[in-house]
């Protein structure tokens, strides 16, 4: 349903000006209207996945279009919790610009023929594996912001500026509680989203491991996070240390989300059938 | 009706003329009795503080010129100053210049510190005293509740007095950008000084939930600590309290650092890395500046927090713009109901106006409906007015509607706002 999905992109960018407006003069009555517009967009986006799911006949998170649309859609999800829960307004300013170009992105990229995707309909585990990845990402995109933030706040507070940064960004206990918070949703996510995918992968072929770029990345960003929290739970590590790993998880994180783009392996579907490589292989994960 | 302002404030007279001026609440109450005659002054009210002196009245349009000029006279004779004294210092506004300067003073835009709150509560005074004198009235009423209401707005839809321009109060500000919320933290008060006090004070008022008081002479910081419902620390186990707390605020007289990097370092083995926010309002300096280097300490000395202020003063000024903005709307909102409320008296004339238009029709062509009875007479009189009655009444009606949308009493006073800082 490309017109609720342009719909709800229009959405997005009123939210998107309107957060980065509220960000620069901190008017509560212009993060209203960009409140309101991020849950009218969610709407529209969530109807536009339900309508592709009923339309095209598969679980609407297999091209790469539709991976990019189902991303911003948990994004947005992620973000409306946040700022329902940590009232973390500044997030807006930067997670919803990356949100609108993530739909506008989804919006002209071509899908691949229906008949890769139906292959993979049949089972109900590979939905399962991608959506609770997609929502990992998501969760390790917060961790990255909010380790972003905290890095930018702390500075501040160090060096003792007391700019912009100072009065709008968030305290530093919140931005730690939120990318910890984050953390373990994300690991969480991310161990069942690769067991399921061993279990699916084993029914295809009696396999769990395929030594697969991005099955070693996702490995290696696992190990990441689950050092992280291991090291804030146990050690009380905190701080500077503790933010500059939530930030090179999410490059880990990224790696895995495009190795396959890049390197190929177990993880490219369809490539040599397709002839339309670029909008088909870009799409399986 | 016309508003008159006339007055001086810090920016116009220096303190020795402000003091000469100053009213105390009796003062105001005799001085508004003697300046409102009901001719000339009709209305009065004087805003007296340590900034300002101004006196607000309503006085008949045609003697504008004759009103200013009493209302002046009145404070030279009040205070039995010199002629002339007052010349260069005072000055006054009329309508909607003196009804913008009423608005900008209680909307804090005016005060020596942008966004201060207790100008509010002075005029609000200031109104009650001439409440009790009995010298406001229709226009002062009215034009005091939408002060009431542009204050208030600007105060919930601008951030004028949302960052701390006080020393004792940085406390505060600095630890919410550390822990967001002071609630179930502790403080360390090194040093049992007045601005110990006053930042315990402000930090009491913000949750935090247990105060210890370290000093070199115990007795002070135990009466302290106990005025606070906290605990003293001797002074040598200093250690111990930086490991509990997460607020320090350092204030003695102490020649050489109180908390050193090498103390910080072992306070910090017992904290596991849980974030500390120093702050050292003494001069010399009490925390050693190598301590910063410690991480997830933060340190700021005086002249840090001076840096603080003077930044969020510049925020409050950039807030102040939009603040004149809506003052600016409001000026004119208050001009327009001032003459819908000129229209009051006019609705139960023109009706006045209309049956009289009936009774002099009926005169004029009496003499056409020949011989009448008294009876008759009457029934036609009261005809023709029911009918202008009847068809004046809906627009009547609709002028009333309109009136009373804009009458005082209809328009909530706003609620006391307490305010923990300053």
């Amino acid at each position: 349903m490309k017109s609720l999905l342009l719909a709800a992109l229009a959405a997005y960018l009123i939210a998107a000006i309107h957060s980065i407006l509220a960000f620069v003069n901190k008017r509560r009555s212009v993060q209203r209207v960009a409140e309101w517009s991020i849950a009218v967009g969610f709407i529209l986006h969530t109807c536009a996945l339900i309508f592709d799911w009923a339309i095209d006949g598969h679980y609407p998170l297999f091209f790469l279009r539709e991976t990019l649309s189902f991303l911003a859609w948990a994004l947005v999800g992620a973000y409306a919790i946040i700022l329902y829960r940590y009232r973390a307004e500044a997030l807006g300013a930067f997670t919803m610009p990356l949100i609108s170009i993530l739909t506008f992105i989804a919006l002209i990229v071509r899908s691949g023929p229906q008949d890769t995707a139906a292959a993979f309909s049949t089972t109900w585990l590979f939905p399962i594996h991608t959506t609770l990845l997609i929502f990992a990402y998501a969760a390790f995109f917060i961790v990255f912001m909010a380790s972003v933030m905290y890095l930018l706040q702390e500075r501040e507070l160090k060096l003792k500026t007391f700019g912009a940064i100072f009065h709008r960004l968030p305290s530093l206990s919140t931005v730690n509680q939120l990318a910890t918070t984050s953390a373990i949703f994300g690991l969480t996510l991310l161990t069942l989203g690769i067991a399921s995918g061993m279990v699916w992968s084993s029914a295809r072929d009696g396999r769990i491991w395929h030594n697969d770029p991005k099955e070693i990345f996702a490995l290696l960003t696992w190990l990441l996070y689950f050092l992280l929290l291991i090291y804030r739970s146990s050690a009380n590590w905190r701080g500077r240390n503790a933010a500059w790993l939530g930030v090179a998880g999410f490059a880990l994180v990224l790696c895995t989300f495009f190795g396959t783009r890049l390197l190929g392996g177990y993880h490219v579907f369809g490539l040599a059938r397709s002839p339309t490589f670029l909008s088909t292989s870009l799409g399986k994960r | 009706m016309s508003i008159v302002l006339v007055g001086v404030n810090h920016k116009t007279a220096p303190i020795e003329v402000r003091e000469l001026l100053a009213f105390s609440d009796e003062a105001c109450a005799t001085g508004l009795r003697q300046l409102v005659d009901g001719e000339v002054v009709r209305e009065g009210l004087i805003v007296s503080t340590c900034n300002r002196v101004e006196i607000l009245s309503a006085t008949a349009p045609d003697q504008l010129e004759h009103g200013t000029a009493r209302i002046a006279e009145f404070l030279d004779n009040d205070r039995r100053l010199p002629a002339d004294f007052l010349g260069q210092h005072i000055y006054s506004h009329r309508d909607e210049e003196a009804v913008r300067h009423l608005f900008r003073v209680a909307s804090s835009l005016d005060s020596m510190v942008v966004g201060e709150p207790q100008v509010l509560g002075q005029v609000r005074h200031a109104y009650s005293v001439a409440l009790q004198a009995g010298t406001a009235g229709r226009i002062l009423n009215r034009l005091v509740h939408h002060t009431f209401r542009v204050a208030k707005r600007v105060r919930t839809e601008t951030g004028i007095a949302a960052n701390a321009v006080s020393i004792s109060y940085m406390a505060v500000e600095l630890g919410k950008k550390i822990f967001d919320s002071l609630k179930n933290h502790t403080v360390l008060l090194i040093g049992a000084g007045e601005m110990a006090e006053l930042s315990a004070r402000h930090l009491l008022n913000a949750g935090v939930s247990r105060i210890l008081v370290a000093n070199r002479t115990a007795d002070a910081a135990q009466k302290l600590a106990s005025e606070f419902g906290g605990a003293s620390v001797p002074f040598d186990e200093i250690v111990t309290a930086l490991s509990e707390a997460d607020v320090v605020l350092c204030s003695t007289a102490s020649p050489t650092f109180v908390i050193t990097e090498e103390l910080t370092r072992r306070a910090f083995e017992k904290r596991r890395n849980h974030p500390i926010c120093m702050i050292d309002i003494s001069v010399p300096r009490n925390i050693d500046p190598n301590v910063g280097k410690v991480p997830n300490v933060f340190v700021f000395d005086i002249d840090d927090l001076e840096s603080v202020i003077s930044s969020n003063i510049r925020e409050r000024e950039r807030e102040a713009e939009r603040a004149e903005l809506i003052v600016q709307s409001e000026v004119m909102q208050f001009q327009q109901s001032l003459r819908l409320m000129d229209m009051g008296p006019t609705i139960g004339a023109l009706r006045e106006k209309f049956q009289e238009m009936a009774r002099t029709e009926l005169q004029r062509q009496r003499r056409q409906l020949g011989e009448l009875s008294k009876e008759q007479e009457a029934a036609i009189e009261q005809l023709l007015i029911s009918t202008v009655n009847k068809i004046s009444h809906p627009v009547l009606n609709q002028m009333r509607r309109f009136y009373e949308a804009s009458d005082p009493e209809n328009i909530q006073e706003p609620s006391e706002s307490s305010d923990p800082e300053e």
